[in-house]
C-alpha cells in the first residue's frame, strides 16, 4: 500500500506518520507541506497518521511574478 | 536639484516602503541577473512561490532562498497558478510558513487562455485568509464591485491588472482603470501585470495608482537590468508627475511666449 508524494508513489513509512516519511525523504529545510489538499503545520508532523492513499505536497521557495 | 522632494512613503498594511515598485523574481536567465536586476530595480517588495522540488533540486532551492534573503527586500509569496479558493488558501497557508510572513498575493485564475482573476473564488479566499490572520493583496480586475467586495472582505490594498499576465500590452482599459482610481481614492492601488514599457508604469503612476507590480516586462527584456533601472525611472516620473498636478487640458491653442512687447507688433 502507498501514497503519492508530489504525484509519485512512495511507500507508506514505519510507523505511518508525516515525520517518518520525511525522515526517509531526508528533506532539508525551508519546505512546507500538504496532506489531501490541507495545509499541515510544521508542529503537527508528528501526530499527523498518514493512510494509504494519501497525497502529499511538498513545496520550496521558488521564483514567482 | 528638487528641492521640494518630501518623504512619500508606500503604506501597505501599515508598513512604509520608499519605493513604489514591486518586482517578480521570475524568468532571469540567472540568480546573478536576478539580484542584479533587484539592485537596479530598487523595489520595496519581491514576489515569489512555492513549488514542488524541481531538476534543479535541493541545491537550486537553497541557493535561490539565499540569495532573497541577501536582498533585504520584504517577500511578498503569491498564490500563483491556483484555481479555486481552496487551492489558494492552503497555497497560502504553506507560504506564510515557508517564508514566515503574513502577507500574500492572492492568485485565483479563473480562465486559462489569459489567467483572467476568478472574481468569485478571489472574494471567497480573501475573506478566509483574512480571518486568517494574512495581509491579502488581491490580484484583480478593474472591475467596481469586485473591487468593492474585495474590500468589504477586510482586503488594505488591490491589485488591479493592466492586461493579461506576461503580455506587455500595458493598460488595456485606461478609462476603466482611472474610474476606478476615482471611485476609491483612498486605498493604496498597485497595477499588477500586462506592463511591458516604462511608459506604461510612469502612466499609471500619473493617473495616481500607488505602486506597480512588474516580472515579465523586466526578465524578458534583452537587458533586464537596464530595464529594472528604467521602470524604477517610469515609476517615479510617474509619482512626481502625479504629486505635481498636471496643467488642464485645453481645447485651443494657447500660446505660451508672452504677448507683450513682441517685435513688429501693431500697437
Amino acid at each position: 500500500m502507498s501514497l503519492t508524494v508530489n504525484g509519485k508513489p512512495e511507500p507508506l513509512p514505519e510507523p505511518p506518520v508525516l515525520s517518518a516519511l520525511l525522515q526517509r525523504l531526508s528533506l532539508k529545510p525551508p519546505f512546507a507541506l500538504a496532506r489531501n489538499g490541507e495545509f499541515v503545520p510544521r508542529d503537527q508532523y508528528a501526530m499527523c497518521g498518514l493512510y494509504p492513499g494519501d497525497e502529499i505536497e511538498i513545496v520550496h521557495p521558488a521564483a514567482g511574478g | 536639484m528638487v528641492t521640494t522632494e518630501q518623504h512619500d512613503p508606500l503604506t501597505i498594511y501599515g508598513m512604509e516602503y520608499d519605493s513604489r515598485l514591486l518586482l517578480g523574481t521570475a524568468r532571469y536567465e540567472s540568480p546573478h541577473q536576478l539580484a542584479d536586476a533587484v539592485t537596479a530595480a530598487d523595489p520595496a517588495m519581491l514576489t515569489v512561490s512555492v513549488r514542488r522540488q524541481t531538476s534543479g533540486g535541493m541545491d537550486a532551492s537553497q541557493s535561490f532562498w539565499n540569495i532573497l534573503r541577501a536582498t533585504g527586500r520584504t517577500i511578498l509569496p503569491n498564490t500563483a497558478g491556483c484555481h479555486s479558493a481552496r487551492e489558494a488558501i492552503n497555497t497560502a497557508q504553506m507560504a506564510r510558513e515557508l517564508f514566515a510572513t503574513n502577507l500574500i498575493k492572492l492568485e485565483v485564475i479563473g480562465d486559462e487562455v489569459n489567467l483572467q482573476p476568478d472574481p468569485f473564488g478571489l472574494v471567497e479566499a480573501a475573506t478566509e485568509l483574512i480571518k486568517l490572520g494574512f495581509q491579502v493583496l488581491p490580484y484583480c480586475t478593474e472591475d467596481w464591485v469586485l473591487c468593492m467586495r474585495l474590500m468589504d472582505a477586510g482586503c488594505e490594498v488591490l491589485m488591479p491588472w493592466a492586461a493579461p499576465i506576461g503580455t506587455g500590452q500595458g493598460p488595456r482599459n485606461p478609462i476603466g482603470l482611472r474610474e476606478l482610481r476615482q471611485r476609491a481614492p483612498h486605498i493604496p492601488m498597485i497595477v499588477d501585470a500586462g506592463l511591458g514599457l516604462p511608459s506604461h508604469a510612469c502612466q499609471v503612476m500619473e493617473w495616481g495608482f500607488d505602486g506597480v507590480l512588474l516580472n515579465t516586462a523586466v526578465s524578458r527584456a534583452i537587458e533586464p537590468v537596464r530595464m529594472a533601472s528604467a521602470f524604477a525611472a517610469g515609476v517615479k516620473a510617474g509619482r512626481d508627475g502625479y504629486l505635481a498636478g498636471p496643467m488642464s487640458v485645453q481645447q485651443m491653442a494657447v500660446a505660451s511666449t508672452p504677448e507683450i512687447g513682441r517685435p513688429f507688433a501693431t500697437i
